[in-house]
């Protein structure tokens, strides 16, 4: 299995490039060159140079520290918002699956009404009236992911209950959670994780998206929808700061889309090289 | 079928009706005071009551969520709390752009899309492969506004072939098919990449298929085969699925139309939540969760059509 | 398969670009004029609600009043619908002849318009004056408007205000605009809300909500038929959008940023110029008296101290933002505090962090204090002279937070007294009203009579510390009485400097607005003040050049 991912090159990449992100997350306040929130009223738009080297933003603030230490915003947001939806999401749809009846109905229904909207316009929405703050945008990443998880959780599971394995737990009188634990669970992981990492990348999108419209975290925080925001204002005097910014996001996504095909891959080795 | 179409419409009913209440529910807890957005910040205390019982916003809740749904069940929408004119013609002036665009949107990504995943497929891990599979991987991570803004800096700014400002009248074919190429191109960029990497899947899946095999070991050429029994079985549902993709692309136009300031429901949406214009907003997301339901029944019922294994009872 | 597709592809990009090329007339003989606003939508087309910046240019297009700003240079008023008036010796009978040949534009039921007489004038200056009708009702109490003759109005007043502040009610801001009585009495205002009557060089013509509103010339307008065709208003929140359509040439006039590098950088544009004009704001740090330590008044003085306005305008942009002095309006507003007048009454606390820091110590603060500060979401108004004045006070050890929200929170929060800070740019189109809406007792949010925006709470609350109540109230309203000019503007002039005294505010800079505009659009006046729209005036006499 891991032998099928290490020989996909293009996964390989996609991890690295993840690792590397992390990596300026985690050691952000140590890589960055300044304070993020440094004003410099006098240099303010500058081009790159020698000491700030993809120049200042409108403040005055250095680009390039902003870049470093918008990772870690970017990745939260990406990472707690999908840990939020799968779990919530996994749990809702195997209840759901499991149980069946009134219970299914019920939380089936709930979830309907969940994708009524397209994923952006109830990202928007929510946004909207909890208030743009970083706890409540992956909050309401969260809740766009759920239905996704739970739907998929919920029909694995149903093909997964007349199999064999789980009719044999049930018939020694196996308890409900742990058959669900033990046995349906670990079947159906891999499938959940390859739509998890591929929604990080969703999630990040999304982020910038709302930053774009103007419902993103709210400055001076730096995250790198709003620094495409920011930079599209001042695009005419410091191009740079969109470019890189835009940049940023297209290679995070791009990483883990590049991951999540491989993690595919080696998790269901019927689809390789797909 | 027609029996089974009808069933869904029923079931669709009871969550329309709790999506009208959740909308509702979210529109009042948006921060903020209309009135105040209305008339701004030289209004007076009176002024700004004076409005706000005529908007109704001093009336309780429950009888404003009554009003809501007797009005929507009369098929009225209301009039926008900000500027009075009627939500359901504000909505009637926009949708044709924002269809349009993602009808073509769809359209562009068929278009491109299928010929690159078939290509894709045929010479597989060749270098058309490997280039088309970066290609798609792109077209899914570049954020649609962002590329919008590369496509007018381009070809708007730079070789002034497309404007950049509006969506011109939508009934004047010229001026129409040039205000929306670059954003229909934007979206379709998005859709490409999916459609691309569908295709290709597809039809590999079919390749291994029994029946395939069974050609093969006929001594068919590759060539028929791969006209004859792949692409049709391949194809069919990917097309037949157009509808779910319409639905994600009505929600991601709300980006292009900001960028290209285009007339469409997502800016509806967008420029009613910064005035807080009540009426407006919950009318639009109503109309959206209705165009959702619609273009999910709608994909039903088509992959239904194109696949007889489904069976509707 | 695919030969097919390139085929395909390649046709559609042909066909893609030839239609883009085809399109090409001649812009100078359509004269048709595309202004873009920095707004996401109109909120209203009635004249007597119009509040923000494009509204109110939207309206002036469209709307006449019985005096008038002239076009550009907003100091004096000239005669507008009247051509002439006169007043009683006790000022409190005013009688406005009306101009001859002003017509109505045309509407439904009225396809040839109709000649305006008094009783549109009474009927519009009612309606201005009812709080259901109108956002302005506050500025005609006392004053009542009788139809003499057709042509002639008399305005009566209970008690008598100076002419400049008389007449201001009357000019083409806000209440002052006269709308079209049959078209209101016929339709009704549901009607009119979405279908604007009045006497203006263009007509309007539709509106597409988010997008734009379009205007037709209105041939028999009495200053003679305008030589734009049409005007385009359109709503671009966006600046790259707005600066993308006016590099292609589909946008001729725009809103622009408040920002002096963006300005040079678009002057830099092929055929566009970007002059700056005033007043537009100023922007005003107003300190919430109810809210501790700021009930202290070393800890006001310290704070001004710790700011310099020369480092904030420079932040801003010197093309743009001027450093000012008084409390309310800057000069060259009637009445306003100059710069010598308030160093020579030692009112000018500025830029000197020892001092702010000692003063600081005196209030029981050493080692500084924390305080949170909400703010608007919008940049060049509020969040970058905010940022800039955080970066200033932090040396004096006051560590003032942001909480940025956005503007229709902003204004919700601040008038439910929720900010020990609050960051205001603003413009009132006298110190009379400046002063009541800021400073009147009258006005204090929710305390208030007539809660406004006197968020300091000056008036209520004892400002100096000497244990009674500071107020500048009977200074306000006695100037607001005085019917000699020069006497009402020495007492608004002692307003201000005792205002200054109790540091209620920190006067920090007026901030220049731009509207870059392609270099063939001839506005038809020179552009040095614009305090009544806040934008270029789109005028008959406004016209686009023969240009490539």
């Amino acid at each position: 299995m891991w032998l099928a991912f290490l020989r996909n090159r293009t996964a390989i990449a996609g991890a690295a490039i993840a690792v590397l992100i992390f990596m300026t997350a985690i050691f952000a306040p140590w890589i960055a060159p300044y304070d993020p929130l440094d004003q410099d009223p006098i240099f303010r738009l500058e081009p790159g140079n020698q000491e700030h080297w993809l120049g200042t933003d409108d403040f005055g603030r250095d680009v390039l520290s902003r870049l470093i230490w918008g990772s870690r915003i970017s990745l939260v947001i990406g990472f707690a918002s999908v840990l939020i939806g799968m779990i919530a999401g996994t749990a809702l749809g195997m209840i759901a699956g499991y149980y069946r009846g009134r219970v299914e109905t019920l939380i089936m229904r709930g979830i309907d009404v969940v994708m009524s909207f397209p994923d952006l316009i109830l990202a928007v929405a929510i946004t909207a009236a909890l208030g743009a703050t970083l706890v409540n945008l992956v909050i309401t990443l969260g809740i766009v992911m759920t239905p996704g998880f739970a739907r998929m959780a919920h029909s694995a599971l149903l093909s997964m209950r007349e199999r064999e394995f789980v009719l044999a737990a049930q018939s020694i009188g196996a308890r409900d959670r742990r058959i669900i634990f033990k046995h349906i669970f670990p079947n159906i992981f891999g499938e959940l994780l390859v739509a998890a990492t591929l929604w990080v990348g969703v999630a990040i999108r999304l982020e910038a998206n709302l930053a774009f419209i103007g419902l993103g975290v709210q400055p001076p925080t730096p995250t790198w929808g709003n620094m495409i925001r920011e930079g599209v204002d001042v695009l005419i005097n410091a191009p740079g700061i969109s470019v890189y910014s835009g940049l940023c996001i297209l290679v995070t996504i791009l990483a883990f889309n590049m991951l999540g095909d491989g993690v595919r891959d080696m998790v269901d080795p019927r689809l390789r090289g797909i | 079928m027609f029996q089974y179409a009808m069933r869904r419409i029923l079931i669709s009913v009871p969550i329309l009706l709790v999506v009208l209440t959740l909308v509702f529910v979210v529109v009042r807890v948006l921060p903020g005071d209309p009135a105040v957005a209305a008339l701004g910040d030289q209004a007076s205390k009176e002024a700004v009551d004076a409005l706000r019982a005529k908007m109704g916003l001093n009336d309780p809740l429950w009888l404003q969520y009554l009003k809501f749904l007797g009005s929507l069940c009369r098929g009225d929408l209301g009039t926008s709390i900000i500027s009075g004119f009627p939500v359901a013609a504000q909505i009637a002036s926009v949708v044709p752009f924002t269809l349009e665009l993602t009808f073509l949107a769809v359209f562009l990504g068929y278009l491109f899309g299928i010929p690159l995943g078939i290509s894709a497929a045929v010479r597989r891990n060749s270098f058309v492969d490997y280039f088309n599979r970066v290609f798609s991987l792109l077209g899914l991570s570049v954020p649609a506004f962002y590329l919008g803004i590369l496509l007018i800096l381009v070809f708007s700014v730079k070789l002034r072939i497309f404007p950049v400002v509006g969506g011109g009248e939508f009934w004047d074919l010229e001026d129409n098919l040039t205000h929306v190429a670059l954003p229909a191109l934007a979206l379709g960029m998005m859709m490409t990449a999916y459609v691309t990497r569908m295709t290709r899947s597809s039809i590999l899946d079919i390749m291994r298929e029994d029946y395939v095999r069974t050609a093969h070991s006929k001594g068919l050429s590759d060539r028929k085969i791969l006209y004859k029994h792949v692409l049709r079985n391949a194809l069919i549902p990917i097309v037949a699925l157009g509808g779910l993709y319409v639905v994600v692309l009505i929600g991601s136009s709300v980006m292009v139309e900001i960028v290209f300031s285009r007339p469409g429901l997502g800016k509806l949406l967008v420029g009613a939540i910064k005035q807080r214009d009540y009426t407006t907003l919950q009318s639009v997301m109503v109309f959206y969760a209705f165009l959702v339901v619609a273009f999910n029944l709608i994909t039903e019922l088509a992959y239904g059509l194109v696949d007889p294994r489904i069976k509707y009872n | 398969m695919k030969r097919l597709a390139h085929v395909l592809l390649v046709s559609v990009f042909m066909i893609g670009l030839l239609w883009g090329l085809a399109g090409a007339a001649d812009p100078a003989k359509d004269q048709s004029l595309s202004i873009a606003f920095d707004a996401g939508d109109l909120k209203s087309l009635d004249p007597h609600r119009a509040a923000a910046t494009a509204d109110r240019a939207i309206v002036d297009m469209m709307f006449n009043a019985l005096v008038r700003y002239p076009p550009g240079n907003q100091v004096k008023l000239e005669p507008d619908l009247a051509e002439s008036w006169t007043v009683s010796a006790d000022k409190k009978t005013w009688t406005f002849k009306l101009r001859k040949g002003v017509f109505f534009h045309p509407y439904a039921g009225n396809p040839n318009g109709y000649e305006l007489t008094s009783e549109d004038v009474v009927f519009s200056l009612k309606r201005a004056a009812n709080k259901d009708t109108s956002a302005y009702a506050g500025d005609y109490g006392g004053i009542s408007v009788d139809a003499v003759d057709p042509a002639t109005v008399k305005i009566t007043i209970d008690k008598p205000i100076s002419d400049p502040l008389f007449l201001a009610k009357f000019a083409n801001y806000a209440g002052g605009f006269i709308v079209s009585k049959k078209a209101l009495e016929s339709k009704g205002e549901d009607w009119f809300k979405t279908n604007p009557v009045g006497t203006g060089p263009f007509k309007f013509e539709s509106y597409e909500p988010r997008q734009k509103v379009v205007f037709a010339a209105n041939p028999k307008y009495f200053r003679g038929a305008p030589v734009l065709k049409k005007v385009t208003a359109r709503f671009m929140p966006d600046v790259s959008s707005r600066e993308f359509g006016l590099q292609t040439g589909e946008l001729h006039i725009i809103e622009g940023l408040k920002e002096d590098k963006w300005i040079e950088k678009v002057s830099t544009f092929k055929e566009v110029k970007a002059p700056t004009f005033g007043p537009c704001e100023t922007q005003m740090l107003y300190f919430n008296m109810s809210i501790p330590p700021f009930n202290d008044l070393r800890v006001r003085k310290a704070f001004s101290y710790a700011l310099s306005r020369d480092v904030i305008a420079n932040f801003m942009g010197k093309s743009l933002a001027v450093p000012i002095y008084s409390p309310a309006l800057s000069p060259p507003a009637l009445g306003a505090l100059t710069k010598d007048e308030a160093l020579k009454a030692g009112l000018v606390f500025d830029n000197n962090i020892e001092l702010a820091k000692k003063l600081l110590a005196e209030a029981g603060f050493p080692n500084g204090f924390k305080t949170e500060v909400i703010i608007s979401e919008m940049s060049s108004s509020y969040q970058k002279p905010m940022v800039a004045i955080q970066a200033l006070v932090r040396k004096a050890g006051i560590d003032m937070q942001l909480k940025v929200v956005d503007h229709a929170s902003f204004h919700s929060k601040i008038r439910e007294n929720a900010s020990p800070i609050v960051y205001y740019a603003s413009w009132r189109p006298n110190e009379d009203v400046f002063l009541t809406q800021f400073y009147h007792s009258d006005s204090v949010v929710q305390k208030g009579k007539k809660p406004i925006t006197n968020f300091s709470h000056y008036g209520l609350v004892d400002a100096n510390g000497d244990g009674k109540v500071d107020s500048v109230d009977p200074l306000i309203e006695q100037a607001r009485l005085e019917l000699n000019a020069a006497k009402q503007e020495a007492l608004w002039k002692e307003a201000q400097i005792q205002i200054l005294k109790d540091v209620v505010a920190v006067p920090v800079i007026r901030l220049k607005y731009t509207f870059p505009q392609k270099s063939y659009v001839d506005l038809g006046y020179p552009l040095e003040w614009s305090w009544q729209t806040y934008s270029p005036q789109i005028t008959e006499k406004t016209k686009i050049l023969a240009h490539k």
